[in-house]
C-alpha cells in the first residue's frame, strides 16, 4: 500500500506520497475570514509531525487554488493579517490590565507629588503659615480659596488673620482653586485605581495578594511581565527582583549579593531588624512563588490560608534566632 | 547631494554627512520617525545603524545577499523597524515576519497593512513547525532574537526553511546569553554551535562585531551548503 502523509497548509490540506511529492489536495473555501480562523487554530496547536518547508506558492497554483503568484501572495497577506488580528483579540490576559493599572498608579504618584509641590509654593506666597501638604492642602484650597474666606470658627482663622502673605485678588483665586481641584481629582482617581487593583488582584491572584499584599503583588506581576512569568520564576529570583543594579554588581564584581528587591516593601521585612531581613525575605520569596504558582496553575483560584500560616510560623522561628 | 548604491536596494546619500537609505515603497509615510529624504523626485528613508542591526552590518561592509525577488524569513520582527527597510529592498519578494510578543505585534500589524510584501506571524520561533502552513522555503533567514538559545532557534529554522545555498544572517547578543561572561568566550561557543551542528552545514562568510553601533553584538553571515 502506498504511504501518504498530510501536510496542512493555509489554503488546504496537501496529501503527499512517499517521495514528498504533491499527490492530491483538499482545498479550503476561498474566504478570508474562514481561512484566517482555520489558520489561527493551527498556529496555536503544536503540530505532532515535523514538517519541512515546501514551495507552497507553486503548489497552490498547481492545484488550482489561485491563478498566479500575485494572487497567491495578496491573498496570503490578507489572510495572515486577519489571522494575527484574531489571535491578538483572543489573548485573554487579565494580568495585563493589572500591570497597566499599577503603572498608572506609580505615574499618578509621581505627577501628583510634583503638582502638589507647585501648589504649596504657589499658595505659600499668599498664606505661608499654613502647614498642609498634598491632598490636604488641595482640599483646603478648593474649599476655602483665599485667606479672607476662612470662617471665624475655623482652626486656621487666627493664622489667616495675622498672615504675612501677600493678598490674592479674584483672578488669582480662580486660577489657583482650579489648579488645586485638578490635583484633588487626581488623588481621587488614585484611590479608585487602588481599589480597582485590589478587586482585580482578588480575582486573578488571590493567594499572591494574601501573602504579598495586593499592591506589592501587582508590582511583582508588573516587573515579571505577567503572572505566568512570575509563576515560572525561581524564588531566588523573586527575592531580588527590583534590585537589578545590586544584583549585577554582585555578579560582575565582588560586591555582596542583595538580600531583597521590591519584596523589601513588605511590612514583615521592613519592620524587622536587619539581622533577620535576609532570612525573612528568603522565606517570603519562596512563599510568594508558591502562591503565584497556585494562582496561575490551579484550575480554580481560591484562597488558601495554609500558606499564610506557614509563613507566619516560619517568620516567628526566624525572629527567635 | 550624491546617491551611491551600497547593495541592491540600499544606497548611501551624501549631503555633508552620509546616511544609509532605502527607497521608500510607501511614498510619504515614515514608519518609526525616521527621516524622509527627497532625491531627484524619488523618496528615500534613512536607515539608522544604531537602531537596526542589519543596517549596522551594512555599515560594517557586510554583503547581505538581499535582492528584489528574495524570500526572507525574519525572526524577531518586533515593531518592524528593520522589517520595513527589508520590505523596501525586496519589492518583488516576500518577508515572513515572526514575532511572539503581542505588544510589538500590534505595531507590526499596522505596518503590514501598508506593505503587502510583509506576512505577519504571531508565533514562537523556537517552534518552527507551527508556521509551516504559511512559510515557504526562503533564500535568506534573518534572526534578531535576543534569547539565550538563539543559535538553536536559528538552526531549527534553517533546517526547515532555508533553501540549499541560502544565507543565514544573525547577530549574537552576548549580554542576553550570559550577563557576566566575557563576550569573546560567548561568541566562540555560539559560533561553534552554529557551524558544527549535525542538522545543517554552514560555511562562514563573514563575522564582525557591531561596535560602535551596538555593544557586545557579533554579526554573522553564513551560507548553507548547496
Amino acid at each position: 500500500m502506498k504511504e501518504t502523509s498530510k501536510y496542512p497548509s493555509w489554503f488546504g490540506s496537501l496529501r503527499l506520497d512517499e517521495n514528498n511529492e504533491l499527490e492530491d489536495t483538499v482545498l479550503h473555501i476561498k474566504d478570508i475570514q474562514f481561512l484566517a480562523e482555520t489558520l489561527k487554530d493551527y498556529i496555536f496547536t503544536k503540530p505532532k509531525m515535523n514538517f519541512t518547508g515546501r514551495n507552497l506558492s507553486e503548489e497552490a497554483i498547481k492545484c488550482g487554488f489561485v491563478n498566479s503568484k500575485e494572487e497567491y501572495y495578496s491573498l496570503l497577506h490578507q489572510v495572515s493579517v486577519k489571522t494575527v488580528k484574531l489571535q491578538l483579540a483572543e489573548m485573554e490576559q487579565s494580568d495585563l490590565k493589572i500591570i497597566q493599572a499599577i503603572n498608572a498608579l506609580d505615574d499618578i504618584d509621581k505627577s501628583a507629588n510634583e503638582l502638589s509641590e507647585r501648589l504649596a509654593e504657589w499658595y505659600g506666597i499668599h498664606f505661608p503659615e499654613i502647614e498642609l501638604f498634598g491632598d490636604e492642602l488641595a482640599y483646603f484650597i478648593s474649599k476655602h480659596g483665599v485667606r479672607k474666606n476662612i470662617g471665624a470658627n475655623d482652626n486656621y482663622f487666627n493664622l489667616a488673620e495675622s498672615s504675612m502673605g501677600i493678598s490674592f485678588n479674584d483672578e488669582d483665586e480662580d486660577i489657583i482653586t482650579e489648579y488645586s481641584s485638578n490635583i484633588l481629582s487626581l488623588y481621587a482617581t488614585r484611590r479608585k485605581i487602588e481599589l480597582y487593583i485590589h478587586e482585580q488582584m482578588d480575582i486573578v491572584a488571590p493567594n499572591l495578594s494574601n501573602i504579598a499584599g495586593y499592591l506589592l503583588g501587582a508590582r511583582m506581576i508588573s516587573i515579571a511581565g505577567s503572572l505566568e512569568k512570575l509563576a515560572k520564576m525561581p524564588s531566588s529570583t523573586i527575592q531580588v527582583i527590583g534590585a537589578n543594579k545590586a544584583l549585577f554588581k554582585h555578579l560582575r564584581s565582588k560586591a555582596t549579593s542583595p538580600k531583597h528587591g521590591i519584596i523589601f516593601n513588605h511590612p514583615t521585612i521592613k519592620g524587622s531588624s536587619w539581622r533577620h531581613r535576609g532570612k525573612i525575605s528568603r522565606s517570603l520569596a519562596s512563599t510568594v512563588s508558591i502562591a503565584a504558582r497556585v494562582d496561575f496553575y490551579s484550575s480554580e483560584t481560591v484562597l488558601n490560608d495554609d500558606l499564610a500560616q506557614q509563613l507566619e510560623a516560619k517568620i516567628k522561628s526566624i525572629k527567635k534566632l | 547631494m550624491k546617491l551611491s548604491p551600497v547593495s541592491q536596494g540600499v544606497y548611501k546619500i551624501q549631503n555633508g554627512t552620509s546616511a544609509l537609505v532605502t527607497y521608500n515603497s510607501v511614498k510619504g509615510k515614515n514608519v518609526y520617525g525616521e527621516k524622509l529624504i527627497e532625491f531627484h523626485g524619488d523618496e528615500y528613508r534613512e536607515w539608522n545603524p544604531k537602531r537596526s542591526k542589519v543596517a549596522a552590518m551594512l555599515m560594517k561592509k557586510f554583503k547581505i545577499p538581499l535582492v528584489k525577488s528574495s524570500k526572507v524569513l525574519y525572526l524577531g520582527a518586533s515593531t518592524g523597524t528593520t522589517v520595513s527597510h527589508i520590505s523596501d529592498i525586496v519589492t518583488e519578494g516576500i518577508v515572513y515576519s515572526v514575532e511572539f510578543s503581542p505588544r510589538p505585534m500590534r505595531e507590526l500589524i499596522k505596518l503590514c497593512e501598508m506593505r503587502s510584501n510583509i506576512i505577519p506571524l504571531l508565533a514562537d520561533a523556537s517552534n518552527p513547525s507551527s508556521y509551516s502552513a504559511i512559510v515557504e522555503n526562503v533564500d535568506i533567514i534573518i534572526q534578531d532574537i535576543a534569547q539565550p538559545n538563539q543559535a538553536e532557534i536559528a538552526l531549527l529554522n534553517s533546517d526547515k526553511y532555508l533553501k540549499p545555498g541560502g544565507y543565514l544572517v544573525l547577530s549574537i547578543k552576548a549580554r542576553s546569553i550570559d550577563t557576566v561572561e566575557n563576550p569573546k568566550k560567548i561568541y566562540k561557543s555560539e559560533m561553534n554551535k552554529l557551524l558544527n551542528s549535525s542538522s545543517c552545514c554552514f560555511e562562514l562568510v563573514k563575522k564582525s562585531e557591531l561596535a560602535p553601533y551596538h555593544k557586545d553584538h557579533l554579526a554573522i553571515v553564513a551560507k548553507a551548503e548547496s
